[in-house]
């Protein structure tokens, strides 16, 4: 019998990046980089574990956008031909370093290169939200969802309909592609604010997570820390983030991937190799990119130039190491938390999933070995989902959790700083006029409608976190200030268009092609309600 | 060489009179930005507002696609808008329309535009149904013309605000444009109210003082050791000054 819970959750997250207009996009690569190092891998392990009948319990968030990109056609094609590249480079590779200490390698991601291919094009069809689906229908998944374009719900709340708007596009979607609807919901960045639990719950939903402090500065003081969950007054379910397990992965400092044996994110032949051997594998205009072929370890804090060569097998010891090390440490937490509480304490453990394989390389190694560690080596700890434990403990205390993120700082600066307030006024006007739109335009004709949902997904996309976010960074910020522009300026001409009963058809068609993300979506959503909630506490 | 020379010759004073020349404009578009930033920068009457460097209005920010389409700048709407950033901050941006300013201008005389200068007034309603007059307090904080955005230290999580932006005359009167929103600033410590049926365990947050926080809410490490002596109920135990 186990004395506790760990609640392990991967949030699988990418921005709409589609880019029909050009086939060579630095953004899209994003996608593809995130495919071969981090969602394929995933697939693999998951898929060896019910090989090897291991039992295991992950929540995973697949985010609307993500979803809709793994079943683009235009970008499954566009992966295709970007993995035959790769596949061609390390071709090459393995010749290059051959007699070289690279050698082992470059043959290790020639294996994992076509592996990737095999498990793309042939066992899951190109669509991996299949391959997702089937772990979920398998019992080994709860998949949950997110807002439909990652949108800051905490900044929006001033308009509801635009928060159930985020919601009930994600439901739909979610429920299209993975056959039933979500019972939880990763809000986009973790980011609570009173309030948004209500329009949770009007869509089915019944747990979210939030950062530590969201749940521990809740309105009433939670009995059991952030080991139990707490019920907001609307009944919907809030899971609050373990601190330690949360520093041993996350921490660049402390954390597991920065040891030393791990490989080195920055060294990559994208950058180290001459134009003319790596040109073609490049952005055709000769900019360097990560190609994902990476020769080298972290090896100490020393200068890129003096890092030494990768050795996979030494750091896979490492992983497995690291992944004991985790669950020893998990099971000692249990063992003290549950002498103090009169219930057994879950360990809410979530983590961006691409930080998994993409930038710490062995990660998705590590979640290997944790999960057959836990299958067999103790019995202290077992893996639940946020559904496993209200269905075992269905009475919780109830309280309002804090406004947070899990942002710099806990709160809401980083998407409200210098950087990106400007957008705000924008997307709040465009907000409240997607409402007007929808309460005046009641079943709308065929022109009408196809334009009304048209600015819809405008709006949507405009929302997406992730280009505030971007803006606070300082990196690739043109890319980001230019997506909230032009959503937010197709979003402005469709709805002026509309107004005055003009509505340019080419340039409508011309959208639907280009931001062509939720095909069902449904304007009817933004309508206002009556009983909506206040918006007091944003 | 002596074909080389007058060429160079040439050159050089060409460089020298175009910068005789440019040298006004960056010099000029120096100054500009400096005069600029001091405009952004009134003094304050009260200590605990301040502008954040960062108020910049709208129209000034640098755009990363010039010659592309570019969003209005205002929309013709009346709205005074407010959000809470953090326990100790909120975030208000506004439009004021041409119709509004008109209508101040009938009621109080053609040139109250011009003697009048704007003012946010941050009223703390925490805990009462605010009709204008009632607020528990409120702290005026003067601003110049032009700007339409202000970041608002209030310094007190766990409140209740709203703001309204008015005129002011030089005597004092204060003539209210647009209210904003009302919003609650979020927690920055743990609640004072414990359930009875829920009493909570002491030992589960002490053990959690030990552990740290975690990387991405580097706020609660900070404020937890600073109110590590203050925590009620004897929390002052060695797990929280285990800092750092």
């Amino acid at each position: 019998m186990s004395k506790g819970y760990l609640c392990l959750v991967l949030h699988a997250h990418l921005p709409y990046v589609r880019h029909p207009e050009h086939t060579d996009f630095l953004e899209e690569k994003w996608l593809y980089e995130a495919i071969t190092e981090t969602y394929i891998p995933l697939i693999q392990i998951f898929d060896h574990l019910i090989e090897d009948q291991v039992k295991f319990r992950i929540t995973m968030t697949l985010s609307p956008t993500l979803i809709s990109m793994f079943t683009d056609p235009l970008l499954q094609e566009r992966y295709v031909q970007h993995l035959n590249k790769l596949i061609e480079l390390v071709g090459k590779e393995e010749g290059r370093t051959y007699g070289s200490p690279f050698h082992e390698t470059a043959l290790m991601y020639k294996k994992r290169f076509h592996e990737a291919r095999n498990v793309f094009c042939d066992q899951y069809n190109r669509n991996l939200v299949s391959a997702f689906k089937k772990f979920q229908d398998l019992g080994r998944l709860e998949i949950i969802t997110c807002g439909a374009t990652h949108g800051y719900l905490p900044l929006m709340m001033l308009y509801p309909e635009a928060v159930r708007g985020q919601i009930k596009t994600a439901v739909d979607l979610h429920t299209r592609h993975l056959g039933r609807p979500p019972a939880g919901i990763w809000l986009p960045e973790c980011a609570f604010a009173p309030g948004v639990d209500e329009i949770l719950k009007e869509n089915g939903i019944r747990f979210f997570f939030t950062d530590s402090h969201g749940v521990l500065y809740a309105s009433h003081r939670p009995r059991f820390g952030i080991f139990a969950p707490i019920y907001c007054p609307s009944g919907v379910a809030a899971f609050g983030r373990d601190v330690e397990s949360s520093k041993q992965v996350w921490s660049t400092q402390e954390g597991y991937p920065g040891d030393f044996e791990y490989r080195e994110f920055y060294r990559d032949i994208g950058y180290d190799l001459d134009l003319d051997y790596i040109g073609p594998y490049i952005h055709p205009d000769g900019i360097r990119i990560h190609t994902g072929i990476k020769y080298y370890k972290i090896s100490g804090k020393v200068d890129l130039s003096q890092k030494e060569p990768y050795n996979h097998w030494r750091a896979d010891e490492k992983a497995a190491m690291h992944a004991g090390n985790f669950m020893f440490n998990r099971q000692h937490q249990v063992h003290h938390l549950a002498s103090l509480m009169d219930r057994p304490p879950i360990i809410v453990a979530p983590y961006d999933a691409e930080l998994f394989g993409h930038w710490w390389f062995e990660g998705p190694k590590w979640l290997d070995y944790l999960i057959r560690k836990i299958a067999f080596d103790q019995d202290t700890i077992e893996m639940v989902t946020p559904s496993d434990y209200l269905q075992r403990f269905p009475c919780n205390q109830v309280a309002i959790p804090c406004s947070s993120s899990w942002g710099n700082k806990g709160y809401h600066e980083v998407w409200l700083c210098g950087a990106n307030d400007w957008i705000y006024r924008h997307l709040h006007m465009a907000a409240g006029k997607m409402t007007e739109l929808a309460d005046h335009y009641h079943n709308a004709g065929s022109l009408h409608r196809r334009a009304l949902n048209q600015a819809a997904r405008e709006l949507l996309l405009a929302q997406s976190s992730d280009w505030a976010f971007i803006m606070s960074t300082g990196t690739m910020v043109e890319y980001a200030i230019k997506r909230t522009k032009t959503h937010l300026l197709n979003f402005l001409r469709l709805y002026s268009e509309i107004k005055e009963n003009r509505i340019d058809e080419g340039h409508l068609g011309y959208l639907e092609n280009m931001n062509n993300i939720f095909p069902d979506i449904d304007y009817s959503w933004y309508a206002t309600k009556k009983d909506l909630p206040k918006a007091a506490s944003m | 060489m002596s074909v080389l020379f007058p060429w160079l010759f040439w050159a050089i004073i060409l460089v020298l009179v175009s910068g005789v020349f440019l040298w006004p404009q960056i010099k000029g578009r120096k100054a500009k930005k400096d005069k600029h930033q001091g405009f952004l920068k009134p003094t304050p009457l009260f200590n605990q507002e301040f502008s954040r460097e960062l108020s910049i209005p709208a129209a000034q920010k640098p755009s990363a696609q010039p010659s592309e389409a570019e969003l209005p700048h205002s929309y013709g709407v009346n709205r005074m808008i407010l959000m809470a950033r953090d326990p100790h901050w909120l975030f208000a941006y506004w439009e004021v329309t041409a119709t509004k300013q008109d209508e101040f201008t009938s009621n109080y005389g053609p040139e109250a535009w011009s003697t009048t200068h704007p003012v946010l007034r941050v009223y703390d309603i925490t805990g009462i149904n605010f009709n204008g007059d009632n607020a528990l307090g409120f702290t005026d904080i003067h601003i110049s013309e032009n700007i339409d955005n202000w970041y608002v230290h209030v310094g007190e999580p766990d409140r209740t605000f709203c703001i309204d932006l008015g005129r002011m005359f030089p005597d004092g009167r204060f003539i209210t444009l647009l209210r904003s929103n009302i919003v609650t600033t979020p927690r920055a410590s743990l609640s004072d109210r414990l359930d009875e049926e829920w009493m909570w365990i002491e030992g589960l947050y002490r053990s959690m003082g030990r552990f740290q926080y975690g990387t991405s809410s580097p706020m609660i490490i900070e404020e937890l050791a600073l109110r590590a002596g203050v925590l009620p109920l004897g929390i002052s135990s060695p797990g929280f000054n285990q800092k750092d």
